[in-house]
């Protein structure tokens, strides 16, 4: 019996060691993006400071972009959203609203609102697709297309969007997001600087709680609500400390699905957005990034540090848990498709670097965390574990992700700032605080359960409440 | 177990990051709130006396005193900000104005440093002003493409023939940010570059041939006309097709028979540029070929040919009438869809 519980107390010891070394590297990692993403912020700044982007906007060179925008069941909110993105500042702008079988009034808001004329349905059909039901031009604003299709979720929208696109580029984009006013001269940049750029992304940003006119940005706050303020240091680090710092390392294969620019022939080679995943976003960008290796086509995915659009995040545990669990079946999804990149020398640092560290550190780590917490919180009962080794896992695991946190902000604070009252930067400080204390452990629940179904081969989206930027109002996201 | 002192170590290390943290985050906070107001009060008063020296018709030394004495960031934050609202006789005064100030030595040094950020600073400052200084030209070769870039953006307001002839060889540059810049500011030069640009596009092929195609669209003169009939033949898809929108940009019986012919090249994108430029031109004789092109086996081609029949008028949509009775399906959809078209988006 007592050699029993000796090796099992051995156990535990050296399980908690190896989940403490585990912490250890990835906050070392953390430290290097953070390095790595201050290099790039400067020299961000540094090219962005005094630059006039009025000559690129009035320039007959810019390509064209054509925006796609699926919507389902948006009736209260459509016109608003359509009319911001008809105002944005760009020479050369097609917009395209893809109604992905609204069960509402969707198209018929937009047809009077808009003066649509239904036009003949054909179009170039390269992408596999549910039916389109109709197709509408409208009569005062040239650059607007509207299809009317069956429901077949996000991704089916922005295939069909890509079919009926004419725009060197194409942005995708989710209705509610909210696109500043000068958003694509900025993501533009990188496909005017290089020529094997095939996809740029942008800092999306959280707007619960500020201030929104028209469907722009008027005042930037942060939010009081617990849960909406901790998503918003949280993308804060995902976007600014973790795309940015990768962008130098040349490993970016995330771009947000709210907001992102591509090339259209890149993608239609590609094969367009999959049907079957719940992470097409990133898998589209993995794929291209594949592409790239496997037949030496452009494949550079490029980070714009710029805040350029804006998003909705939910602000009710269940959504919230809903979310975090889908995008985790997304990456587990994304990863297993491609796995045969997982330390491939034939996909370079791709292969060799980014896709394992999403395999460890993303992948992994709920569950690498809840086992050593489990484990530390049994010894602890049990006596099999020394106090001081628990301050040190805590210290380790959460302390130093803390203190990483706060250089983030940093970060925010001497490039953009666009927090700047001392009461904003005091909330900030606060949720980042806040942020280990319960919601970094539900997290970690929500992320199991989304890995646990995708074992079980669950695909489904969900439902996402939305509050609304102006009125409350409730919509389904597209399945 | 842990050592103690291991514990106390990391603890100690913690904190001290903690609250270094918290300390340079609060106190960026505190510097911002600070040098922000004093900026803004330094901003008000510099854009006061320079709209006052801008606007009088003399010039007031003290003026000129309290300008030079205003911090370095708030002086060029209000130059650079008048710059974008004056012209012609408002544009020298400024100049002027920033010469007395030493703002313009200062950006002339910064565009002789090692540093390229700080040549970009200068160059940036330099172009803003409009002024014509050798020292910029000379960014216009420089090792960075982001300073060579901002050169070519200065070389749009001073289109003098050694600018425009170092202009015209960057139609090559390796950096398609500088190359983008180039393309930019040649077009704003508007008929100065016609002439090199014409003699640029006699003796060029390749990728600078096509950026220099481009270019000449967007200034469609008929000087153009022999280079662009030449282009039309290069054996590079992208310089046929550039070739053939700067034939519908020009117009005129030469460049609508060439582009005839081009609605049979083997390639997609030039026959769909093909009739992209006919439909510019509004060439009705052309119209029974456009509507051959309406069965073309490319869905682009397809698409340009019925817009450029409508877009033709009355002579394209008796054409595209027909195509709806006739037994192409495809000729048939397309012609439905260009004929549904609100009269905005057909164009």
């Amino acid at each position: 019996m007592e050699d029993t519980l000796r090796l099992v107390t051995q156990m535990l010891v050296k399980g908690q060691l190896v989940v403490l070394l585990y912490f250890l590297g990835v906050n070392s990692w953390y430290l290097v993006l953070l390095v790595s993403s201050l290099l790039e912020m400067r020299r961000h700044m540094l090219l962005i400071a005094d630059e006039s982007r009025h000559l690129l906007l009035s320039s007959t060179l810019s390509p064209t972009i054509s925006i796609l925008a699926p919507a389902f069941n948006e009736e209260t909110s459509i016109e608003a959203s359509l009319r911001a993105l008809l105002a944005l500042q760009y020479p050369s702008l097609e917009v395209i609203v893809i109604s992905d079988g609204s069960k509402d009034e969707t198209v018929r808001v937009l047809v009077e609102r808009f003066d649509l004329v239904p036009v003949k349905t054909i179009y170039e059909k390269r992408i596999n697709t549910k039916p389109v039901r109709n197709l509408y031009r409208s009569a005062t604003y040239p650059s607007l297309v509207v299809v009317d299709k069956e429901n077949g979720g996000k991704a089916d929208a922005l295939n069909v969007g890509l079919s009926f696109a004419r725009g060197e580029l194409v942005c995708a984009m989710d209705a509610d997001t909210l696109i500043e006013g000068d958003g694509l001269q900025r993501m533009v940049r990188p496909f005017l600087y290089a020529t094997d750029v095939v996809a740029t992304g942008g800092t999306i940003r959280v707007v619960n709680g500020s201030e929104v006119k028209f469907g722009r940005i008027v005042r930037t706050r942060v939010t009081t609500h617990v849960l909406a303020g901790i998503q918003v240091v949280e993308y804060l680090r995902a976007f600014l400390f973790g795309r940015l710092g990768w962008n130098r390392l040349g490993g970016n294969i995330i771009i947000s699905g709210a907001f992102g620019l591509f090339r259209r022939e890149s993608v239609l080679s590609a094969g367009g957005y999959l049907h079957d995943t719940v992470g097409e976003d990133m898998e589209l960008v993995l794929r291209l990034k594949r592409l790239s290796y496997e037949q030496g086509s452009p494949g550079r995915i490029a980070f714009v540090p710029d805040p350029v659009a804006w998003t909705e995040v939910p602000e009710s545990m269940k959504v919230l848990g809903r979310q975090r669990d889908r995008w985790h079946r997304g990456l587990a999804d994304v990863l297993w498709r491609h796995r045969r990149m997982f330390l491939n020398p034939r996909y370079g640092v791709t292969g060799l670097f980014v896709f394992p560290y999403y395999v460890f550190v993303e992948l992994l780590a709920p569950l690498i965390e809840a086992g050593g917490l489990l484990t530390l919180t049994l010894g602890l009962i049990f006596g099999m574990i020394d106090w001081r080794f628990a301050v040190l896992f805590c210290l380790t695991a959460y302390g130093l992700g803390t203190a990483l946190t706060a250089f983030t902000l940093i970060l925010e604070d001497i490039s953009f700032h666009r927090y700047d009252t001392f009461r904003d930067r005091g909330l900030l400080f606060w949720w980042a605080l806040m942020e280990n204390l319960g919601y970094r452990q539900m997290t970690v629940y929500w992320r199991l359960r989304g890995l646990w179904k995708f074992l079980r081969g669950r695909k489904d989206w969900g439902v996402m409440e939305r509050k609304g930027f102006q009125k409350p109002v409730s919509v389904a996201e597209t399945n | 177990m842990v050592d103690r002192n291991l514990l106390d170590l990391v603890m100690l290390v913690e904190i001290a990051l903690l609250v270094l943290a918290v300390g340079v985050f609060f106190a960026h906070g505190v510097w911002l709130f600070v040098t922000q107001k004093q900026f803004l009060r330094d901003l008000t008063a510099a854009r006061d006396s320079l709209a006052r020296l801008l606007t009088r018709g003399t010039i007031n030394v003290e003026e000129i005193n309290a300008l030079r004495r205003a911090p370095r960031d708030a002086q060029v934050a209000a130059f650079l900000e008048a710059s974008r609202n004056v012209t012609g006789m408002g544009k020298e005064r400024l100049r002027f104005v920033a010469g007395e100030v030493s703002l313009l030595d200062r950006a002339r040094k910064l565009c002789e440093s090692r540093l390229w950020t700080r040549r970009l600073r200068g160059a940036r400052v330099l172009a803003r002003m409009d002024v014509a200084d050798p020292i910029i030209e000379k960014l216009l070769m420089d090792p960075n493409p982001a300073v060579r870039a901002q050169a070519a953006e200065w070389a749009a307001t001073h289109p003098a023939p050694s600018v425009i002839a170092i202009m015209l060889t960057m139609l090559a540059d390796p950096a398609t940010q500088a190359r983008f810049a180039v393309q930019n500011s040649l077009l704003r030069m508007g008929s100065t570059v016609a002439d090199p640009l014409a003699s640029f596009l006699e003796t060029h092929s390749g990728l600078p041939a096509e950026s220099g195609l481009r270019v000449a669209e967007s200034l469609a003169e008929t000087r153009f006309l022999p280079a662009a009939l030449r282009h039309s033949a290069s054996e590079d898809v992208g310089v046929r097709s550039a070739a053939a929108n700067l034939l519908g940009a020009i117009g005129g019986a030469d460049a609508a028979a060439r582009l005839v012919e081009l609605l049979k090249d083997p390639d997609s994108i030039v026959r769909a540029a093909a009739a992209q430029g006919l439909g510019r031109m509004q060439h009705w004789p052309a119209a029974a070929q456009l509507a051959e092109c309406l069965r073309d086996s490319t869905w682009r081609v397809r698409r340009d040919a019925g817009l450029a029949l409508r877009a033709i008028g009355a002579p394209g949509a008796l054409f595209l009438r027909r195509a709806l009775k006739g037994n192409d399906p495809f000729a048939a959809d397309m012609s439905q869809q260009v004929l549904d078209l609100p009269a905005a988006a057909a164009g």
